[in-house]
């Protein structure tokens, strides 16, 4: 028996979700924001303008001088627009010095402050861009 | 195997989906942070200024809002079915076993797309009815002003198909606000986020009232006699007049949610700080 796709995702999510609860919940913070890291020389792989947030792949050196690929997720089109901020605003190549609220996993994943750009121009985040970092 | 790599996938979805219920509340992951979010609305009332008088019985053009967080409604006491239905709801997708549509991006439906989200709404007169287009979703309700009245036998033999938004007729109290009532909404929909039931015989009304130029305030009660004891206020909401009328876009889209999840939230191991496993 052959189950459509929305069924067979709706099972497989019910299935899936009954012996594995995702996600943060009330009260928990997934991000250091007790202090930005700052990225210089990063070159971007990739830019995301889409729901629910907007992010930027882009790789970076470590102290060690080894690669790292970064995802620094910022907020949504609607609300990074009237900061500057647009589709078009990077493309891959693009060399950025970015300011990022880390995971507490360690992880290279986090939550922009702000990215500034070759020619200077300095793009904050809608939610904690507001920080002096 | 091919189940699980489904399974992956569908849990990656409402992961994914869930997330949206905390981008309105807070920035996922930074929940508890002071943030300052920057949006058109915010930066609209943060500008104040004076309004001049509302023109009457005109509610025409684009609005944005919620200018502060949506008030939902107390409830009253449910029916013995009410009870029932509400127990099958399980609201906040970020729960592991929450059944709320928006977890599948499904339709909000009314008056769901009143008390979620809303971003702004606009309104488009048109011959003997009225448009009226919220942003979160491009959702297009008719409204008819014509006069006729509702459908009674929705869902019933012989009688129209339940919708996702149901029924809408209009009409002016006064001269600045606008009542709309609406009926024969699809029973899948909730009236909230906090998943409260409805039957598709509900009557819900909304109440614009345009207090200046600028100012549009918004009460949607419902009337439910076969889930609630008494009829109630199922939410206020208010909304700023966008002076260059430019209107924004905001879906809720499946496949971006997914790559969202796969590529940010999942590795930032937002259930590992919960000590979720």
């Amino acid at each position: 028996m052959k189950l459509g796709l929305v069924a067979s995702l709706t099972l497989a999510a019910g299935i899936l979700m009954i012996g594995f609860p995702l996600a943060a919940h009330h009260g928990n913070v997934a991000y250091d924001t007790s202090k930005a890291v700052i990225l210089k020389g990063a070159t971007v792989t990739k830019f995301v303008w889409a729901n629910p947030h907007v992010f930027i792949m882009f790789e970076a050196k470590n102290d060690k001088g080894d690669v790292l690929h970064w995802a620094g997720e910022a907020g949504s089109p609607s609300a990074l627009g009237p900061l500057g901020w647009s589709s078009s605003t990077l493309q891959p190549g693009d060399v950025i010095t970015v300011y990022i609220y880390q995971s507490k996993t360690g992880n290279p994943v986090g939550r922009l402050n702000r990215i500034v750009l070759a020619d200077g121009t300095v793009l904050k985040d809608s939610a904690l861009g507001y920080r002096d970092e | 195997m091919r189940t699980s790599s489904i399974g992956a996938i569908a849990g990656v979805v409402a992961l994914a989906l869930s997330s949206i219920v905390l981008a309105q509340d807070a920035v996922p992951g930074l929940t508890g942070v002071p943030q300052r979010p920057t949006t058109l609305y915010n930066k609209l009332d943060a500008a104040g200024g004076k309004a001049g008088p509302a023109p009457r019985r005109d509610l025409s053009g684009s609005w944005t809002g919620p200018l502060e967080p949506l008030k939902l409604g107390d409830v009253p006491a449910l029916t013995p079915l009410g009870q029932q239905r509400f127990k099958l709801n399980i609201p906040d997708p970020f729960r592991a076993h929450s059944n709320d549509p928006w977890a599948t991006c499904d339709p909000f439906g009314f008056p769901r797309s009143t008390t979620n989200e809303t971003r702004g709404v606009t309104f488009a007169p048109l011959p003997g009815r009225l448009a009226i287009m919220t942003q979160y979703g491009r959702i297009w309700r008719t409204v008819w002003m014509d006069g006729r009245e509702l459908p009674k036998n929705v869902g019933a033999r012989g009688g129209p198909d339940p919708r996702w938004y149901g029924y809408s007729v209009g009409h002016w109290e006064g001269d600045y606000t606008l009542v709309v009532d609406t009926t024969g909404v699809n029973d899948k929909t909730w009236v909230d986020r906090r998943g409260y039931p409805h039957s598709v015989d509900m009557r819900a009304q909304e109440r614009y009232t345009r207090v200046d130029h600028d100012t549009l305030e918004l009460t949607v009660t419902v009337d439910d006699p076969k889930i609630y004891t008494k009829p109630f206020v199922a939410v206020t909401n208010r909304f700023k007049w966008i002076p260059n009328q430019e209107d924004e876009e905001q879906f809720c889209v499946p496949s971006e949610m997914i790559d969202y999840i796969k590529i940010i939230a999942l590795p930032a191991g937002q259930e590992a700080v919960t000590g979720q496993k």
